[in-house]
């Protein structure tokens, strides 16, 4: 291809008149005046809106009775790059594997989701959630139970409708 | 010399005794046929069909484990027909088993997962409701999980061909046989049933004490000998988190083969004691005080000036190392007595498929090597007593790792220097001078003697805990200091220096010893009963 030279032809400001410019920039903001657009957010009265695939702080999803869906497979440790979980894995007195101990460090955890997408029994999962505030760092590692009392929804890494990806 | 056969496996010519099997002559040269039945302690039964390699010539697949080898043979192993073979074979092997690698302690070292994911199918074609086992409980250690079987029976063959007690069989037919023990006998009363949980290449066997204790992949392995007797079993430490989460065995033909005892399997829990010595400690006028090695080390020297002849008492639990060191330091100090006192137990427990295996009357690792550098056993078999010569003794008295548990707070009361070297605090150790704190076995490096005059290395697997140090690393510095040459620096230093001293030692190296151990110019030939 030819290479070319565009030359630019500006408008020479002692021959231009700026008026018309002027006057369709005013003419916008008094459209505006008269029409406003919302911008800003009434947070938290109202909610701002979160992709479907937002990852935020997790939520272990349980049985029917109560027992957590985890069945201590030591994937989610080994999967995640932070190094936030901690399992400790035993057996309950109908001889089912389950988590004594799990706990995720969400001041480590740089929520990936990864630990979601590896487990094999769709347990742990990454929530559609940002609102954490503590009065302690302690409290932010979170237990079994914290993670079972959790109720906000689950992110969508994968289709509802297929969770097996099948 | 035996005859040599030369065949060709997978386009590579290669030369093996006659009578060896082509999963042999293949494992020869790095070529692994997958198989489960096959085990080399034990017979092959050819049941598991899935060494099936193509053997050009022959009608059909040939078993690999038991088709020996013959001249001019050509192997094909991973020909398109052996892997269609061996991806058949293995679909057969889905057809029941549940898939429940995540709740299975077997994951991550499971053959039957490895070989799936290498040359299986990618997806099932079954529809059929599986069949279900659920769990057995076998008696002893060993849980059972029928439904995760693969029938190789190596468990059937190892209780009866190895431990030549037969408490398991197999059950049924077809589909819907089964392993089992007799009525409710099961494994209790056996001493050697661990080995199964090690054979078995799926998790059908499982260990109760380790079960969801931790995955194999999180699991660090460190060669170290067995201290629960004085055959010294090569085994291998399986750490996490600076804890020994189980003992497995370490393959050493000269020594116990494939195979240890229950007894030094489950004997792993004192090295993840807590509540251990953590600084050095000198008591002087009634007050203790934590100090730095180097500042306790010299204010010991200063003491032991003139302080008068030794006794010493050394363990047969420490190394050669630990004992070589101490008998520098012992010779330095003008000389003296060392005793230890060990353990003994009634009666051996064979193998009886492996006769120079048992589990020995002395229950200690390095008694041949305590005696080597002229130590003397006290006291009673239950590794009390016999210390009263040591106990009002107005001189030296060194302790080294001896937890002095029987020995009341007066012990070495009358000691013009009393020097304790050990892991815990003891009662017996009240009127020691200092206190120092010296690492186990398994956080350090080292050698133990076993009976047959067989020295074997162990190393590392755990960290020290505060300041503990190796003892041949502080009697090393201590002899050094007062009889001169140079303190060792590593565990091959302080071997060498035991080699100087103790002529029953020298002439071999530490790359000698190696990872399968080296006889002494002495040995003696160990044969079971």
């Amino acid at each position: 291809m030819a290479i070319s030279v565009k030359v630019m032809h500006r408008p020479e400001p002692e021959t231009t008149s700026y008026l018309r410019a002027a006057l369709s920039g005013m003419a916008l903001t008094f459209k505006h005046m008269v029409n406003p657009t919302k911008v800003t957010q009434q947070y938290p009265e109202e909610m701002t809106h979160l992709s479907p695939r937002w990852r935020g702080t997790h939520v272990m999803e349980q049985h029917a009775d109560g027992r957590p869906k985890c069945v201590a497979c030591g994937l989610c440790p080994t999967v995640c790059p932070a190094n936030c979980i901690r399992l400790v894995g035993g057996e309950d007195d109908q001889g089912n594997r389950y988590p004594i101990v799990y706990e995720i460090d969400e001041f480590r955890c740089i929520f990936c989701g990864m630990c979601q997408e590896v487990c094999p029994v769709e347990a742990i999962h990454v929530g559609r959630h940002f609102e954490n505030a503590e009065y302690t760092r302690e409290r932010f590692v979170y237990d079994l139970d914290r993670l079972m009392e959790q109720d906000h929804p689950s992110t969508l890494l994968w289709d509802p409708s297929d969770p097996s990806s099948e | 010399m035996p005859e040599m056969v030369t065949l060709t496996i997978d386009g590579h010519e290669v030369s093996v005794p006659k009578g060896t099997t082509i999963l042999e002559a293949a494992k020869s040269i790095g070529t692994e046929v997958p198989h489960y039945c096959y085990h080399p302690g034990m017979s092959s039964p050819a049941m598991c069909r899935l060494c099936l390699v193509e053997v050009e010539g022959a009608p059909k697949p040939m078993p690999g484990c038991v088709t020996t080898v013959m001249d001019g043979q050509v192997v094909h192993t991973q020909s398109e027909q052996a892997l269609k073979n061996r991806r058949g074979v293995l679909e057969f092997y889905l057809v029941n088993h549940p898939l429940d690698c995540p709740i299975c302690d077997m994951s991550g070292e499971c053959n039957l997962q490895d070989y799936v994911h290498a040359e299986g199918r990618e997806h099932g074609r079954g529809r059929e409701p599986k069949r279900i086992f659920g769990r057995d409980d076998f008696g002893g250690d060993v849980l059972f999980y029928g439904d995760r079987c693969v029938m190789c029976t190596r468990c059937v063959r190892f209780m009866s061909e190895v431990e030549q007690d037969h408490r398991l069989t197999v059950v049924e037919r077809g589909n819907r046989s089964v392993i089992d023990t007799f009525y409710e006998e099961g494994l209790d009363g056996t001493y050697w049933h661990g080995n199964i949980v090690d054979i078995c290449p799926v998790g059908a066997l499982v260990s109760k004490e380790f079960l969801h204790k931790a995955r194999a992949w999180d699991l660090t392995h460190t060669p170290s000998v067995c201290t629960g007797c004085a055959q010294g079993c090569n085994i291998d430490l399986h750490t996490r988190d600076n804890l020994v989460q189980r003992v497995k065995p370490r393959e050493n033909l000269d020594v116990n083969a494939w195979w240890i005892c229950d007894y030094g399997r489950h004997g792993y829990e004192w090295m993840n004691r807590g509540d251990r010595l953590e600084a050095p400690v000198m008591r002087s006028a009634g007050a203790s005080q934590a100090m730095a090695w180097g500042d306790a080390l010299r204010a010991l020297l200063a003491k032991a000036d003139g302080a008068g002849p030794v006794k010493a008492i050394a363990s047969a639990k420490s190394s050669n190392e630990d004992l070589g060191a101490l008998k520098r330091l012992v010779d330095a100090l003008g000389g003296g007595d060392i005793v230890y006192r060990s353990a003994r137990a009634d009666d051996e427990v064979p193998l009886k498929g492996f006769p120079t295996l048992a589990r020995r009357t002395d229950l200690t690792p390095n008694a041949t090597g305590a005696d080597l550098v002229g130590a003397s056993r006290v006291g009673d078999d239950d590794a009390t007593g016999g210390l009263d010569a040591v106990s009002g003794h107005d001189g030296i008295v060194i302790v080294l790792n001896d937890d002095l548990s029987d020995q009341g707070e007066d012990f070495g009361a009358n000691a013009s220097l009393f020097v304790y070297m050990g892991t815990h605090a003891s009662a017996g150790a009240t009127h020691a001078d200092f206190v120092l704190p010296i690492s186990t076995h398994a956080e350090g490096e080292g050698s133990f003697t076993n009976l047959e005059r067989r020295v074997q290395r162990f190393a590392k697997a755990m960290d020290a805990p505060g300041m503990a140090r190796p003892a041949w690393l502080v009697l090393g510095a201590l002899a050094a200091e007062t009889g001169g040459g140079d303190a060792p620096r590593s565990a091959a230093d302080a071997f060498a220096a035991l080699g100087r001293s103790v002529s029953a030692f020298a002439g071999i190296t530490w790359e000698d010893v190696g990872t399968r151990g080296a006889l002494l110019n002495e040995s003696v030939s160990v044969t079971g009963d």
